[in-house]
């Protein structure tokens, strides 16, 4: 209890709670993983909102990010000045969007953003293409990146505009009842 | 990030907010991709490079700036109301670097609020700063009115809705504080006014009970059996695998209450009521019973013949003949309807909203399993998918060239692979049935029984085990399809069953019943870990030391799976001979996910193919219910409404069947004259067959009543879908038309031309009707402005028919195209509708602006006012009405729109800024008034 009280004060935690999915204790928890990235930036006070980034080396190192091929697109997403460099209270946004408390709804949507990778609110083909060569380590000849992208749009695109719209994205999605259900949020 | 997020969950204004075609190319000519319109018109870029005012910063700002300036007001007013402009990362960084209105950046202000804002400042590149200033009240009090209309909407609500409601805004912490803030002080400032006190009071005990509610979660959360052991499972080797440990830990569930409901309704009122167990004297514990079940255990409350008939008088009479049949058919029926629930929710929810269309869609943009933490399997995904999207492509090549003959081949091979695993099933069946009869004319002889001869009775299971994990083999031999090994386990599984039942003649045969299955699930669980062990542990060292080649196995799922449902079949078909069965059960499922647990971390690799794993989900509870416990289920009732029980042991001795209790007791309830309706319900429903032929025909009416709605609903969905295809394919064909008329124009300004219906976050269940309702706007809009165009062109009125009734909308759009393309210049028409008559307000409207306009050689900023209204006007339309709504009320909305926009021009003249005080809907109005101030500013400049 004491400790809760030095980092933030109840209204902050309240504040917290109410606008992510988390509890007070994994609240606590992940300020101390955030703090943990980099102990000497981070103060172990928090009442007086300090202005404090973490870059986006140290976000992207983590085990949750560490390996995924989108860490830098999630972190760009989720990161106010858009560089992936993060505070305290984008981190805690990450984590809540991507914990399992979350509605499929808030996931679509920034799933969405993280495959948009010009940020035009469109999956377009060049995103696409991004998005299979980061999942398939740029092993797929030209011709085949196309294919897909164009089977992709093909089957996706309901309005025929030659990219995914947002709706076009949640209509999919909506027919996808695995996605991201087991979304980590290890805290 | 935040930006363009605005679109709030439920907000309906966000919902169908437009945006700037306009915008959006200009950053696609920075980030050069293709355009899909196919309208890459180099002579209009340089033409826009050259508008392009030089205090731009350069970057996503210098290009919104840019079609600002170049669109003039209507454009930018539009895109800043709408708000679906793209926050890009650098835009961000732009804004907080231009630092454009320190004076409103307090602490409070939102993203949103500063990019509104900057768009704001960007929209007057040169305006003096009244302007600016003017522009900036319209901007604060247009975010003002947003946000204050979603913070009513929060305030509406409930605590815990309201909570539930920020948490699911798309929106940065920073935004969702700042709203919840808000609700907040609002709350407690109407509430302050009336009772102090009681609501201080009220305030801080909510506050309490909210924060113990956060308390309880969180304890619930760390309660949860094996969250993190879950967690890890995900994150190294994908949601496939963890959907059977979800199962296993489902199976446990449901065993434990299983176990409670037994023991607590059957075995504790017999251990309260007589704790001695009689067990005769020459009988003792020599360890072996755990594995046969049988000596020591036979007298003890394990088995069915451990209860008595009597009604044990304690408290209350107990009778426990009735305890006994009710505990087992509440159970029974209880297990059904959770089992059917689970796999309609399941089915619902996988199979019936999946569309197997979009496979390849769903393989790039879905299938990536976020939960995988572990760089392995995070590689071994990313091979999966390579090979898969290969497959996929050369599948659709090869499917061209399958000859006759191939097929031929491919269907015996099918049909041997059936023949022959049926034979080998029924071979097993057959070959059980025999050893059991074998081990029964062992059995006859005369209780104790020696070590030896006990046993022997292990055999009978264990050869059915062995078979259980040697026959698989076989199978995968023929061809990997499990459906073979499910199809022969239920075939054996049932024979087993039978040959079990056929021990009756004996004076006590329940019990023995009971010890068969006891030492089926025993055996069964050894041979578990032995599978695991010798299966996983084994292969993995000979896959890495000896034959790297063969390589180190994966966890089959399926096989995995197919144990745990076999498993529980044995537990249920034995809990009539044996209730305690599932405190076994659990006990042997709880060990096993530790095995399972361990053996999957030692041994194996992330699978190779990823199934979707929340549809195997679906097929496991439905094996689960088809054919296992149905099977159980009816040999349980088999057993009790036609074998006799045992004449010397158990509840039931001395009845014809078990079911006769139930009329024992219905027989002794007639004689107390308060439970009539019991008697009545008796002999008037259950013993009807009237009453089950009825029961038989209402459910059959209901599924075929609901047959029908899905073959309805999914014809709709069909031709709802072939509309957005049409209506999509109309509208990039008046698209290219329209940037045809823009290129063959390049003297008239463009005025913003496309606008893009972009309806925000909708539910999921959202209808695609009003999507379509959206685009027809679009296109009549699209239609209407290249119409004005060419009348701006022609000089002449034109009038056309204005109907955008939502079902006609296309048609009209269409016509009005046409209509314009050929520029028939008709005369105001003499039809008396009061479409032409609006049409005609505006077009009179117009001229009289252009006679005025025309003398300065500005273009656009004449129509802004009008067709923005109108825009408005129509949006509010699109958000509110539903697809089917009047026509007639769309037109006199239109008409409304051009009224006020009339009137607006009129203004214009004015010298002062003129307050109007008409329209309530301010949006608009602001609108009109930032449009009016630019008009009028260009128009200065002009001179």
């Amino acid at each position: 209890m004491g400790n809760k009280q030095t980092i933030f004060t109840a209204q902050q935690l309240d504040a917290y709670q109410d606008c992510t999915y988390f509890t007070r204790k994994e609240i606590l928890r992940l300020f101390y993983r955030y703090r943990d990235l980099a102990p000497q930036l981070v103060p172990l006070d928090y009442t007086n909102h300090p202005d404090v980034k973490l870059p986006y080396e140290l976000i992207g190192s983590m085990p949750e990010l560490k390996d995924n091929p989108f860490r830098q697109r999630i972190a760009e997403v989720f990161s106010e000045d858009g560089q992936g460099n993060m505070t305290l209270n984008d981190f805690l946004d990450m984590f809540s969007v991507l914990s399992e408390m979350a509605p499929r709804d808030l996931k679509a949507y920034y799933a969405f953003k993280i495959y948009d990778f010009n940020d035009d609110d469109f999956i377009c083909k060049s995103d696409l293409e991004k998005t299979l060569n980061k999942l398939t380590r740029n092993e797929l000849t030209e011709d085949e990146v196309r294919m897909v992208c164009e089977k992709v749009i093909d089957e996706a695109d309901l309005d025929n505009d030659g990219r995914l719209s947002l709706e076009d994205f949640q209509h999919m999605i909506v027919r996808a009842p695995d996605f991201l259900r087991y979304r980590n949020s290890d805290t | 990030m935040t930006s363009s997020s605005s679109g709030g969950v439920f907000n309906p204004a966000y919902h169908d907010s437009e945006t700037l075609e306009v915008d959006r190319r200009d950053k696609r000519s920075w980030t050069h991709h293709t355009n899909p319109y196919a309208g890459e018109d180099p002579a209009w870029w340089a033409e826009r490079d050259d508008a392009e005012p030089g205090a731009s910063s350069g970057g996503w700002r210098g290009g919104e700036s840019f079609s600002m300036g170049l669109f003039s007001t209507s454009s930018g007013t539009n895109s800043w109301q709408h708000d679906a402009n793209p926050h890009t990362p650098d835009s961000s960084s732009h804004y907080r670097s231009a630092a454009g209105l320190p004076s409103l950046m307090t602490g409070g202000m939102t993203m949103r609020w500063r990019g509104m804002a900057m768009r704001g400042m960007s929209m007057f590149p040169n305006a003096d700063p009244t302007h600016a200033a003017l522009a900036e009240d319209a901007i604060r009090s247009e975010v003002e009115n947003e946000e204050q209309n979603l913070i009513k909407e929060l305030i509406a609500l409930s605590a815990g809705e309201q909570t539930r409601k920020i948490q699911e805004l798309p929106q940065s912490f920073g935004e969702k504080k700042n709203i919840r803030r808000q609700v907040m002080a609002f709350k407690s400032s109407t509430n302050s006014h009336h009772f102090l006190c009681c609501t201080d009071c009220c305030r801080n005990m909510s506050l309490s009970f909210r924060r113990c509610g956060n308390g309880i979660k969180s304890a619930r959360q760390t309660l949860k059996l094996w969250r993190g052991i879950m967690k890890e499972i995900g994150g190294r080797f994908g949601s496939s695998v963890l959907t059977y440990f979800l199962f296993l830990k489902w199976l446990l569930m449901f065993n434990i209450f299983s176990f409670l409901v037994n023991f607590g309704f059957i075995t504790i009122p017999l251990l309260v009521h007589d704790l001695s167990a009689n067990i005769p004297s020459n009988v003792s514990f020599r360890g072996l019973e755990l594995l046969t079940g049988a000596g020591y255990f036979n007298y003890t409350v394990m088995y069915y013949g451990g209860y008595s008939n009597e009604t044990l008088h304690g408290l209350v009479d107990y009778n426990m003949q009735l305890a006994y049949f009710f505990t087992i058919a509440v159970y029974m029926v209880l297990c059904g309807i959770v089992l059917i629930f689970s796999m309609a929710s399941s089915f619902k929810k996988n199979y019936v909203l999946s569309d197997p269309a979009s496979s390849r869609a769903w393989q790039l943009l879905c299938s990536w399993d976020f939960s995988l933490t572990n760089e392995r399997a995070v590689r071994q995904r990313k091979n999966n998918l390579r090979v898969q999207l290969k497959e996929s492509l050369s599948e659709r090549a090869e499917k061209e060239s399958i000859t006759l003959s191939k097929e031929l081949k491919q269907v015996g091979i099918h049909v041997g692979s059936w023949f022959l695993s049926t034979c080998l099933a029924v071979g097993c069946g057959a070959s059980i049935f025999y050893l059991c009869q074998y081990g029964e004319e062992q059995a006859m002889d005369t209780a104790p029984w020696s070590l030896l001869q006990e046993a022997e009775t292990l055999l009978v299971p264990f050869v059915v085990s062995l078979m259980n994990i040697v026959i698989p083999l076989f199978f995968s031999l023929f061809n990997k399809f499990e459906r073979y090994s499910t199809h022969r386990r239920q075939i054996y599984a049932l024979l087993i069953r039978t040959s079990s039942l056929t021990v009756f003649p004996s004076q006590c045969w329940e019990p023995m019943v009971g010890q068969a299955l006891y030492r089926l699930v025993i055996i069964d669980f050894l041979f578990l870990m032995l599978g695991s062990f010798f299966g996983e542990f084994l292969s993995n060292v000979i896959g890495t030391k000896l034959q790297p080649r063969l390589g180190v196995p994966e966890f089959d799922v399926a096989r995995n799976v197919l144990e745990l449902v076999y498993a529980q079949t044995l537990a249920w078909i034995g809990i009539y001979f044996s209730p305690l069965l599932p405190a076994i059960q659990m006990l042997k499922f709880f060990i096993l996910f530790y095995i399972k647990k361990v053996s999957l971390t030692r041994n194996c690799q992330p699978p190779r193919r990823s199934g979707r794993a929340a549809q195997m989900q679906t097929i496991f509870i439905f094996l689960l219910f088809f054919p296992f416990f149905v099977g159980a289920l009816s040999i349980v009732a088999y057993t009790a409404w036609s074998l006799t029980p045992s004449e010397q042991c158990g509840p039931f001795q001395g009845l014809n069947n078990t079911f006769s209790v139930v009329s024992i007791w219905i027989h002794d309830l007639e004689a107390i004259p308060t439970s009539d309706w019991v008697v009545w319900i008796y002999q008037n429903v259950i013993r009807s067959e009237l009453f089950y032929f009825l029961l038989t025909l209402i459910i059959i009416a209901i599924i075929y009543i609901f047959w029908q709605l899905t073959q309805g609903r999914k014809e709709l969905i069909n031709l709802l879908r072939q509309r957005i295809i049409n209506e999509g394919k109309d509208k990039s064909f008046l698209l290219e038309k329209l940037q045809n008329l823009q290129k063959s124009q390049p003297a008239v300004a463009p005025s913003q031309k496309k606008i893009k219906v972009h309806s925000g976050r909708r539910s999921a269940d959202r209808s695609s009707g009003s999507q379509s309702n959206s685009n027809a706007v679009v296109q009549v809009l699209l239609a209407r402005q290249q119409l004005e165009e060419e009348d701006r062109r022609s000089a002449s009125g034109v009038s056309v028919p204005s109907d955008i009734s939502t079902s006609g909308a296309l048609m009209q759009a269409m016509v009005a195209r046409h209509r314009a393309e050929r520029q028939t210049p008709e005369e105001h028409s003499s039809s008396p509708s009061p479409l032409e008559q609006a049409m005609a307000a505006r077009q009179k409207a117009q001229d009289e602006y252009w006679t005025v306009t025309d003398a300065d050689d500005i273009n656009s900023p004449n129509r802004p006012p009008v067709t923005h209204a109108r825009l408005r006007e129509e949006e509010g339309q699109d958000g509110s009405s539903n697809p089917s709504s009047p026509a007639s009320s769309v037109v006199i909305q239109v008409m409304q729109a051009r009224q006020r926009a009339e009137e607006e021009e009129r203004i214009q003249w004015a010298p002062a800024p003129v307050q109007n005080s008409a329209s309530p809907s301010s949006s608009a109005l602001i609108q009109a008034m930032l449009a009016r101030q630019q008009a009028q500013n260009e128009y200065d400049d002009g001179y």
